[in-house]
């Protein structure tokens, strides 16, 4: 049986991961990337179980430059996919802690994001892999992956981060 | 108003193309889209798969040409087939998988059995055909092979239709950039490696086409990206820094007229196509010494510098498959609807080169290729503008009146221009009506 002490941290970390989405939803790219330590970076794999990014395609593999690139994109005038922003909510659920070792806590949750965009809705859905790493009493992403469950099917544009 | 704007042409649809402009309809019309699939990509050749995705015997990729499901096959005889997936008996596919490597096909539904080259192994129960007028010898018990396939230097493409132009032939002028794409191999072979992105367009296969080598764009569609990454590398990087590959690739879109103009346009017959030669936006990638010292090895120093020097944008085997040879990468059309389009984006592998430069190709398709990146959202977005645009009435004729008549001619139906010209869409046009034109 859990104890308080594991159910206090398992509050701790689905408040960090409901945070982390939050901002996403509200747009808040400057408060989402100070989550990230600055050699954090954000992946979407194209495939399930695929090894690393650099010898597999991604649909996204940001590091703190690339998504600073996004960010200010989101701002350009001439942003024409992005007209209308696209508005997201995400859902997370089934939040578990898988390890916490060596400073690096894995963190497993499953996800929703539906999106509305060109005036239609449209759903994403799959799997989250979190690792963190915790200063004091904040956490800082090393890694955030998103694996969609279609990430291997047709997948049609997308500007936002899952 | 004058009166031929809402004008629809009737009767032979090769009306809808003429040399200074292209009807809206053969990007909107479910009638049009059908022809095609008949008269161009079931005539065509088409690209299939690469041979190194069937390197084994026993090895099958499960593709399409045009709407039908076909499977690339390495036979145990060590030959390469294409054939229609589906089983001989009841039509069943054979496969379901993508890919995979078996000793024969098993249809999952009678479990008939076939070879690798289609042909009859076994059916259960076989003695109920006796004396039937079936029999498991029979050709048409076989797993059809497609009327023609061939393969140059690698890439396996085949045709639905019996007749037509060798594939040597008709690939003419663009079968120099599989040939300089595979020469930049320290030993002479490409691997498809690094998975697939499959990204679905909401607009017509053609738009993907005409795009590619459409030199006007770039500058404009791409600001928000390409410019945006030039800004913020020099305000977090700092003036003058060495800039990562990712900013090297992302960077050029936003080169200038003057860039693009000077890159060129190359048009040969069957729609074929590259822009780019002397210059392109990969020209300036930072050199990776290991591999030029394994190619300067492979090849001496002077041919290796003729083969860096052909510096191709994109190349258009039209309609099926484009390359990009200076970072090894291919995008493969799937036409799905009229207005819905599948992208199939590739990466190789140069056997004998160092890993980065698999890296440097695996880099450039999250990039530009993945359907959530920076920069293809926006060519993506210009298609399906003009795929809704062209739904209204008014302007049913879209002009191709640039740079008209001021095509060189190379010879051996060989034409240039400068990059802006509109001469790669009245090329890839004018196959669009040989082909369309013939049966009618």
């Amino acid at each position: 049986m859990a104890n308080t002490e594991q159910l206090l941290r398992q509050h701790e970390l689905e408040q960090f991961v409901y945070h982390e989405v939050r901002l996403l939803d509200e747009q808040r790219w400057d408060d989402w990337e100070a989550l990230f330590a600055e050699d954090g970076v954000y992946w979407a794999p194209a495939a399930h179980e695929q090894p690393d990014p650099f010898e597999h395609v991604s649909l996204i593999y940001e590091d703190q430059l690339l998504r600073k690139v996004r960010y200010e994109r989101y701002r350009h005038p001439n942003a024409y996919s992005l007209q209308p922003f696209p508005r997201t909510s995400h859902l997370v659920s089934n939040v578990m802690c898988d390890s916490e070792e060596d400073e690096l806590t894995i963190v497993n949750a499953r996800f929703q994001m539906h999106e509305y965009r060109r005036g239609q809705p449209g759903v994403f859905a799959g799997w989250y892999e979190y690792q963190l790493r915790q200063i004091n009493d904040a956490f800082l992403i090393q890694q955030k992956k998103a694996t969609l469950v279609n990430c291997e099917g047709d997948l049609t544009s997308s500007n936002v981060y899952f | 108003m004058s009166a031929h704007i809402n004008a629809k042409p009737t009767g032979d649809v090769s009306s809808l193309v003429h040399e200074d402009k292209v009807h809206k309809s053969i990007y909107t019309d479910p009638a049009i889209f059908d022809l095609e699939m008949d008269r161009i990509w079931g005539k065509s050749w088409i690209y299939v798969g690469h041979e190194s995705q069937v390197s084994e015997p026993g090895q099958y990729y499960s593709t399409t040409i045009g709407s039908q499901p076909v499977l690339l096959t390495r036979h145990k005889n060590g030959e390469i087939y294409v054939l229609f997936n589906r089983c001989a008996h009841k039509g069943a596919q054979l496969v379901g998988d993508s890919c995979g490597k078996v000793k024969d096909f098993r249809c999952g539904y009678h479990a008939w059995r076939f070879d690798l080259d289609g042909k009859c192994i076994a059916i259960p129960l076989v003695q109920g055909y006796e004396d039937t007028g079936f029999s498991k010898d029979d050709e048409c018990a076989n797993v059809q092979q497609v009327p023609r396939f061939d393969s140059y230097r690698g890439f396996v493409f085949a045709s639905l239709s019996k007749a037509g132009p060798g594939l040597e032939e008709w690939l003419g002028g663009v079968a120099s950039s599989i040939d300089n794409m595979v020469d930049r191999a320290p030993d002479g072979e490409l691997e498809v490696t690094g998975g697939v992105m499959r990204y679905e367009h909401d607009s017509n296969w053609k738009f993907f086409l005409e795009n590619l080598n459409d030199m006007m764009h770039p500058m404009i569609v791409h600001q928000s990206s390409s410019l945006t990454a030039r800004k913020v590398a020099k305000r977090e990087l700092g003036e003058g820094a060495k800039v990562p590959s990712a900013i090297e690739i992302i960077g050029p879109f936003t080169e200038s007229y003057d860039f693009f103009d000077d890159m060129g346009l190359h048009a040969f017959p069957y729609g074929h196509g590259f822009s780019g030669g002397k210059n392109s936006p990969h020209a300036n990638y930072s050199d990776v010494e290991e591999y030029n010292e394994a190619m300067y090895s492979a090849y001496g120093k002077e041919r290796t510098e003729e083969i860096f020097k052909v510096n191709r944008h994109n190349t258009v085997c039209y309609p099926s498959m484009t390359v990009k040879g200076a970072i090894q990468t291919m995008r493969v059309v799937k036409p799905i609807a009229v207005d819905k389009t599948v992208i199939e984006s590739w990466t190789f592998r140069l056997k004998g080169a160092p890993d980065e430069l698999l890296k440097r190709s695996i880099l450039y398709c999250n990039l530009i290729n993945s359907s959530a990146n920076l920069v293809g959202p926006d060519d993506q977005e210009s298609y399906y503008r003009q795929q809704n645009g062209l739904l209204t009435d008014g302007n049913d004729w879209l002009p191709l009146n640039r740079d008209l008549g001021r095509d060189e001619d190379m010879g051996d139906g060989y034409l240039y221009a400068q990059g802006s010209s509109d001469l790669a869409f009245r090329n890839q046009l004018a196959a669009w009506k040989h082909y369309m034109a013939e049966q009618s």
